[in-house]
Formats: C-alpha cells, sequence, structure tokens
C-alpha cells in the first residue's frame, strides 16, 4: 500500500518538477534584450549556435521598454540572474553603470566604435543607432512644404490635436525627453510640456503608435524611431520621414543607439564576454542595418540602411546630448514629470 | 501510526493542496501586505495620508469602478440576454445559438481590443467599456443559460397558469438571480482586475487610467525613480478592497453552486417569443459578432495581409505570413500550450481534494480556495515576484523563479478556485452512502480515491480542466510579469503589434483560438455529444 501511494505522489508531483527544471539556468549566459524580439532573436539564436553555449533569451514589452530590464537587474544586484543587457537605447545602459552594476569588459570587436559611443572605462558600449525623427503621412500632408521640421511643431497651433509623441514614460522617448530637458534647461522645458498639453497632442504608448496613428491617416505627423518609420514604408504605406531640427540654429536630431553590457557577477560571464564581442562586430551593425528595423551604424565604412530616407550618420545635424548628464537624471525625470502624464 | 501521523500519511493530498494554496496564493499577497508595514521603507500614516490625497489614484480609482460598473451592465444584457432568448425558446436556431454563449471566452480580451481598434478609434470610456463587457459577458450566459436549465418546468407552469406570461418571467428571473448575480460579480471583477485591454488601448491613446494600469506602471519604473511609497500606495490601498471582494465572490459562487440542486425533473416549456421571434435574433447575433466575429474576422485578414500596402490580400500571403509565424512564436506558442495543459493538469490535482473536503466537512475551505480569484493578476504576481525572485532555492542551484515552474505555479493559484468550486458543486452532489461503504472496505485510499471517489467526478473534472486551460490560454496579465510566462503566445501577440506584424500576429492568434476551440470540443467529437454540454 505504502509503495502504491508513494508511486502515486511521485506521479502527481512529476509533471511540476519537470516543469520546475524545464527552464532552470543552464551553463551558457543570459541575456536580457530590449530590442525588438523580431530582429534580435534570430541574430542571437546565431550567435549562440556559432559559440556554441545555451544561450537563454529574455526579451522586453513593448509596454515596458528598458525600465523592465533595468528594474530586474536592480533588483537581482545582490544575486544577478542576466549576464548580458542588450539595450535599445543607451542612457539607462549608463545609469546601471553609475550604479556599479556592470562588469567591465574592454572588447575587441568595440574597439572602433566612435568614443563618444563607448565607455571609459569599458562598462557599456553603443552601436547601431535609431534617429528620433517625424513620420508624416503623405496623403495627408503631400506636399512637403507642409511637413513639420522641428520638435517645436508640436507646440504649433496649426496642429493642434492632429500630431502625436509616445508619452516619455519609458525607452527612447524617455531619453530624448530627458536629454531635451537639459538642452532647455527647467524653464523653457517646463513651458515646452505645458505646451504639448495645451496643443492637445496625442500621447501615446508607444512609438509604434504614434508611427500607426499616422500610418493608419488618424493624424498627419507624429515623432517615432527611425525603425518604426521604415517598417512603415517597406509595407508599402503612405509615409516619409523628416530627420528634425536641421535648420541653421537647430539643436539637430537625436540619435539613439542600442546598447550592450556585461552585468556584473551574471551567469557564464565568458560566454556572456563572447557573446558581446559577437554583437559589437561590424557585421552586426551592418544585418542591423540591413533589416527591417534599419539601424544606423555608427561606424565609417559599415554598410548603412538601403533606404535612401534614413540617412546615414555625418549626413544630418546630430543633436549634442549629454549622454551621463541624462543617464544620472532618468529617475529624477520620472519623479517630477511622470503624474503629469497621468500615471 | 499516530493519528496525527496517519491522518497526514491519508490526507496528503488535501495538504499538498493546502500547502501550495498558502505557498502561492496567500504568501504573496502577505508579503504585500508585510512589506507595507515592516522595514525601513514601511508605510506610515503619512503615506496614508498622502495616498488619500493622490488625484492620480483618486482619478484610477473612480475610472476603474465606473468602467467596472459600466462593462457589466453591458456583460449582463449581452450574457444574460443571450442565455435568456436562445434558452428554453423558440429563437430560430436557439439549439445552435445557446452552447454559443461560451464561445467570446475563447477569444483573449486582448483580441477583441485589437479587432475593435482597428474598426474604431477605441480610446474612450464606452467603447473601453463595451470591450471588456464583451469579453466579460461568457460569464454571465453560462450561469445564467446553467440556471435556466435547472429551473424546474412544472414550477414554470404553475406559475404561468397561476399568474400568467409576464409574471411568470419575472419569477424566473429572481430564480436565476443567484447565477446572474454570480455571473456579474465574475465580470466585473475580471474587468476591474484587468491590465491588458486598458493598456492596449492607452498604447492607442486613451488619456485615462485604470487602478491596474497605474500599478504595472509603477512597478514596471520601479527602479528609475518611483519610490517606494509610490509604488506600494496603491497595492496597500488596494488589499482591502480586495478583502471585501472577495468575500462578494464567494457568497456569490456558493449562492451559484447551491442553486442547481432545484429538483429538476422536467425542462422548462419552450416559451414562445410572439412578433419578436425574429427580431430577438438581433441580440445574440450582436453578442457573437462583437465577441467573436469582428476580432476573427480583423485577426484572419492581418493574417491574409491587411496591414501592408504592398501588395493586395491572398492566400499567397497567408502562407507567408504562416512561415513567419512559424519562424517567429512556434516556441511561444508550444510554451502557452504547454503552460496552460500543465497549469490545468496541477489545479485538477489539487482542486480534486479540496474539492472533496469542502464538499463534505469543511464549507469554510470553499472559501479559503475561492478568494485568490478576487486578487487581481497584476496584483498576483507582483506579490509572487516580491516573494520568490529572490528564493532560496537559487542556493540549492535551481533557478526556479525564472523557470516555467514558478510560472506554472502562479497560473495555478490564479485559476484553481475556478476548478476547485466547480469539483465542490459536483462533490455536494454525490451521494455520501456510497463513499461510507467503501470506507468500510479494507482498501487503500488511493484505491478508493481512484475506483470510487475520482469517477463519479470526471464529467465535472473534464469542465474545470477545459476551463482552467481555455482560461491560461489567454491568461495577459500574469504573463507579463512573470519571467517564463513572458514566451507565451498572448505575450507575445500583445506585443508584436507595437511592430506592424499584424500578418504572423493574425496567424497565431488564430491558431492559439482554433486550440482553444478544438480542445474542450474533442470529448464531444469523439463521443458524438450535443455541444450543449459545453456550456
Amino acid at each position: 500500500m505504502r509503495a502504491r501511494s508513494t508511486v502515486s505522489v511521485l506521479l502527481a508531483v512529476l509533471p511540476f518538477l519537470a516543469a520546475c527544471g524545464a527552464k532552470a539556468a543552464g551553463p551558457g549566459p543570459r541575456i536580457y534584450v530590449a530590442l525588438d524580439e523580431q530582429f534580435s532573436r534570430p541574430l542571437l539564436d546565431r550567435f549562440a549556435q556559432e559559440l556554441g553555449v545555451a544561450l537563454d533569451q529574455r526579451h522586453d514589452t513593448e509596454g515596458n521598454k528598458t525600465v523592465g530590464f533595468v528594474s530586474a537587474i536592480r533588483e537581482e544586484a545582490g544575486s544577478p540572474r542576466c549576464t548580458v543587457f542588450w539595450n535599445n537605447e543607451l542612457a539607462h545602459t549608463v545609469h546601471l553603470a553609475k550604479l556599479g552594476l556592470l562588469e567591465p569588459y574592454d572588447s575587441p570587436a568595440g574597439r572602433d566604435l566612435p568614443s563618444k559611443w563607448r565607455d571609459e572605462e569599458h562598462r557599456w558600449y553603443g552601436f547601431a543607432a535609431r534617429a528620433r525623427v517625424l513620420i508624416v503621412n503623405t496623403k495627408l500632408l503631400p506636399d512637403p512644404k507642409d511637413w513639420p521640421t522641428t520638435y517645436r511643431d508640436l507646440l504649433d497651433p496649426k496642429w493642434k490635436g492632429r500630431c502625436a509623441i509616445a508619452a516619455p514614460l519609458t525607452g527612447t522617448t524617455m531619453t530624448h525627453f530627458t536629454a531635451l530637458w537639459r538642452k532647455l534647461g527647467d524653464e523653457e522645458f517646463g513651458r515646452f510640456l505645458e505646451g504639448l498639453f495645451a496643443n492637445e497632442v496625442r500621447l501615446l504608448g508607444s512609438n509604434g503608435a504614434t508611427m500607426k496613428a499616422v500610418r493608419d491617416g488618424e493624424i498627419p505627423w507624429a515623432f517615432t524611431d527611425t525603425d518604426d518609420y521604415h517598417v512603415a514604408k517597406t509595407n508599402g504605406h503612405s509615409v516619409a520621414c523628416v530627420f528634425p531640427d536641421q535648420q541653421d540654429g537647430g539643436i539637430g536630431t537625436m540619435l539613439i543607439p542600442n546598447s550592450v553590457a556585461l552585468v556584473k557577477g551574471g551567469p557564464d560571464p565568458e560566454g556572456g564576454r563572447r557573446l558581446i564581442d559577437k554583437i559589437l562586430a561590424r557585421q552586426t551593425e551592418a544585418m542591423l542595418a540591413a533589416a527591417e528595423g534599419a539601424q544606423i551604424p555608427l561606424r565609417a565604412g559599415v554598410p548603412g540602411p538601403q533606404d535612401p530616407s534614413v540617412k546615414p550618420v555625418g549626413s544630418f545635424r546630430q543633436m549634442d546630448w549629454d549622454v551621463e548628464w541624462t543617464a544620472e537624471n532618468l529617475t529624477t525625470f520620472n519623479q517630477k514629470f511622470s503624474r503629469r502624464f497621468g500615471k | 501510526m499516530t493519528s496525527t501521523s496517519r491522518a497526514l500519511t491519508v490526507r496528503w493530498p488535501l495538504w499538498l493542496a493546502l500547502a501550495f494554496l498558502a505557498t502561492f496564493a496567500a504568501l504573496p499577497l502577505a508579503v504585500l501586505a508585510a512589506q507595507t508595514v515592516l522595514g525601513p521603507d514601511g508605510f506610515t500614516f503619512e503615506a496614508w495620508r498622502a495616498l488619500l490625497h493622490d488625484e492620480n489614484l483618486g482619478r484610477q480609482a473612480g475610472a476603474t469602478l465606473q468602467l467596472g460598473v459600466a462593462a457589466t451592465a453591458i456583460s449582463l444584457l449581452l450574457g444574460g440576454g443571450h442565455a435568456w432568448l436562445t434558452v428554453g425558446r423558440d429563437l430560430p436556431g436557439a439549439s445552435l445559438l445557446a452552447p454559443l454563449g461560451i464561445a467570446p471566452l475563447v477569444l483573449p480580451p486582448i483580441f477583441v481590443a485589437m479587432g475593435f481598434s482597428e474598426l474604431m478609434p477605441a480610446s474612450g470610456f464606452w467603447p473601453c467599456a463595451f470591450l471588456l463587457g464583451v469579453a466579460h459577458a461568457p460569464f454571465v450566459a453560462v450561469l445564467a443559460a446553467r440556471g435556466l436549465r435547472a429551473t424546474d418546468g412544472r414550477a414554470y407552469e404553475s406559475a404561468l397558469l397561476l399568474r400568467g406570461r409576464g409574471r411568470a418571467e419575472t419569477w424566473l428571473l429572481r430564480t436565476i438571480a443567484p447565477e446572474l448575480l454570480a455571473g456579474c460579480l465574475l465580470a466585473f471583477l475580471f474587468t476591474v482586475a484587468d491590465h491588458g485591454v486598458p493598456e492596449f488601448l492607452t498604447v492607442k491613446g486613451k488619456a485615462w487610467h485604470t487602478y491596474a494600469e497605474g500599478i504595472m506602471s509603477r512597478w514596471a519604473r520601479r527602479a528609475v525613480g518611483t519610490t517606494f511609497a509610490e509604488l506600494q500606495s496603491p497595492i496597500v490601498a488596494a488589499l482591502p478592497f480586495l478583502a471585501a471582494l472577495g468575500c462578494l465572490l464567494w457568497a456569490a459562487l456558493k449562492l451559484r453552486a447551491d442553486a442547481p440542486d432545484r429538483g429538476v425533473a422536467r425542462p422548462l416549456p419552450l416559451r414562445p417569443l410572439g412578433g419578436w421571434r425574429w427580431p430577438a435574433l438581433l441580440l445574440p447575433f450582436a453578442y457573437l459578432t462583437a465577441g467573436v466575429g469582428v476580432p476573427v474576422v480583423v485577426l484572419a485578414r492581418w493574417a491574409l495581409g491587411s496591414a501592408q500596402k504592398r501588395e493586395p490580400m491572398s492566400l499567397q500571403y497567408l502562407q507567408q505570413s504562416f512561415a513567419k509565424a512559424m519562424d517567429q512564436c512556434a516556441v511561444h506558442l508550444g510554451n502557452s500550450v504547454a503552460l496552460a495543459a500543465g497549469t490545468a493538469l496541477l489545479v485538477l490535482l489539487l482542486a480534486v481534494p479540496l474539492a472533496r473536503r469542502s464538499g463534505r466537512s469543511s464549507p469554510r475551505l470553499e472559501l479559503a480556495s475561492a478568494l485568490p480569484i478576487a486578487a487581481p493578476a497584476i496584483l498576483l504576481g507582483i506579490g509572487l515576484v516580491r516573494a520568490f525572485h529572490d528564493s532560496w532555492l537559487r542556493a540549492l542551484g535551481n533557478d526556479f523563479y525564472s523557470g516555467f515552474g514558478f510560472a506554472a505555479c502562479g497560473y495555478v493559484a490564479r485559476f484553481l478556485p475556478f476548478a476547485a468550486l466547480t469539483l465542490t458543486g459536483q462533490v455536494r452532489r454525490l451521494p455520501v452512502a456510497a463513499e461510507e461503504a467503501g470506507a468500510l472496505v479494507a482498501r487503500s485510499p488511493v484505491v478508493r480515491a481512484f475506483r470510487l471517489h475520482l469517477q463519479p467526478l470526471a464529467p465535472a473534472a473534464w469542465t474545470a480542466w477545459v476551463m482552467v486551460f481555455v482560461l491560461a490560454l489567454r491568461e495577459l496579465d500574469l504573463a507579463v510579469i512573470l519571467p517564463a510566462a513572458n514566451a507565451t503566445a498572448v505575450r507575445r501577440l500583445a506585443n508584436a503589434v507595437h511592430y506592424q506584424h499584424e500578418d504572423w500576429s493574425g496567424v497565431i492568434a488564430l491558431m492559439l483560438l482554433s486550440i482553444a476551440i478544438v480542445v474542450p470540443m474533442l470529448p464531444s467529437l469523439i463521443a458524438g455529444r450535443r455541444l450543449a454540454s459545453l456550456s
């Protein structure tokens, strides 16, 4: 009878135990990826195969973009679960470096990146960037003379209730607004924010949503990232892209690279280092440029996106933004302004 | 063997179930509650005062309650109306329409939202209430239909003869009130707890936010400037509300569980709709169109290529979409099915002993097993993360927290009440005499369990398995929070539509729906039983 009971117990808990072990931390590194899973997963699968490691990939949700993993890495600091963090923007990675959560790694593959986009202490590297651009519906605005040209057009009464930006609570828009805060100063930035509400600018949940609102003709234009714009264009929609603030004296278009970093104390750091080398390779930048997301290579000589409307580095006026200051002030920005956006 | 050790040996399944509930339902919520008062950042009276004056939270709570009431009213109208018009009525096609009352349940609410947002701007209050009302109307439809089927036709005929048609209908409505109330409470509960649909509509431009959105938003940004008090305050405020909701829910479910035994000697007579016979078709038609037709058509159009403008929609494009779907999301689909099936199996293993105990001798146990329903998935998920993300299991080398085992435990904690309550009702209907006779036979408890106790529970167990399987398959809120569940199809789909991946998202969504429909229908299809048994 006891034997039967024991067998029954085992039968009952067997599926449970199997499930527990199904995804237990394996021997390979674990990567947290904030870049769109459609673009990053095939690359990472390939890298894992080339390196011969069991790579455990975790992909973020769009709504939590970036901040979900940043929160997780901070919480896991005592007992890290992540080896490599591939962020789809830069400031939050620098923020983690400042908190001492990243391990320096002098990757040979990252040495030819522009010095502005890599850490002197080798804690993070920026690569394959997106530009913060204006996406325009060319059916609603067929004449380029009517197109917006600067971020200040968000405040133009001509566009009241007819333009959009993602709520700056996560992702690249949060980085963009924090950098803009630095650029404009407290007073002017405050006026800018109030102007957004006064002009009834639509605050949507993501850059994908702003792109869709324009693509589907709900509004004539919006702020988005080049990857979102490019996918809409590739899918045959009537959209164009404006690199804003290119006029004399304009602040320029913001370029936000992906970033990659080794997390301090994560599993299989050696595997993580080899993975970082793969991610930072020139070939990866080229593949990301050729993919639907049309990421802009930061290194000279790496083939850029084929679409000429996604301009290469050097062919447009770049916004000079203070990466370190932005990273240091992300939390202050959140504390100071997030309530203004109702959450 | 002492009496205590004997009790432990004989009742180990019950103790296992109780331990599970304590670990994965009570502990996470207790941790959330405890963290509000313990530790250096403990929630102080000043924080409570600040909470009372927090305009954002006030607005979110107000909007959530209004949304809950409005969506529940819509669920009652559509779901209750569907059952009222299709069960025991002379509505054309009633026998086919009646079992379809449950159909919208197989669609994740976010699919309904995706469908409608393609057709019209859905960021206002009423569109949001409508979407949630439609998505949760099956709770009302199924329970109301069950109430109508359980009503004694002779009593209705007596009322009809004595008081006339109008009063007989009023009597019938009063008779099924417990089921309607239970259905409405479930719809209300699922609406106020839903994070996925409001968040999806916020992405689309909704400018007001619900409580679940507020909690999730603060949680997601917890490491980038959200203070402990800010993060904790909505959770603190939610706990008493949850307790009240849990009690209400238990009362309603108890009413529902007790209701069916009304001595059904004869089903309701066919009640004529008179001149309304054909016009009345509009309501079930509108309900099923909104709950199933629109989302499925939109998803199918996506799969055919409606979201891109390079080429017209075609079957060739569908093939491409299918290939992309397999490339991008086959793993996630497999994860979803495995997680849902595993969850449903575990739920059954735990629910049977709970139901047997609560159905026979411990009615309070029913309350304990029902309460987790009242905890919104977002809150339960945050509690699970807080309680387990630094678990001691890591020291043993097993990263339980990151694996599917942990995700399954979270899902089981969320859906165990549904199975436990279903099975408890069934246990109550079984005669005690056979079990008592069985206890006198010198056979092991395991043998008795399999041969005597479990067999009569099989139909209810299948119902419970199906219900949990479908609910787990469509679960989004826990999937967003629990690490391994991030890699499920619904979570991937909720994410993918941000990126213009409508083509393969449509394919995966339709495959998910097919699985949710075909699996529950398998026994009916194999045995050739009527589909009415599903509802």
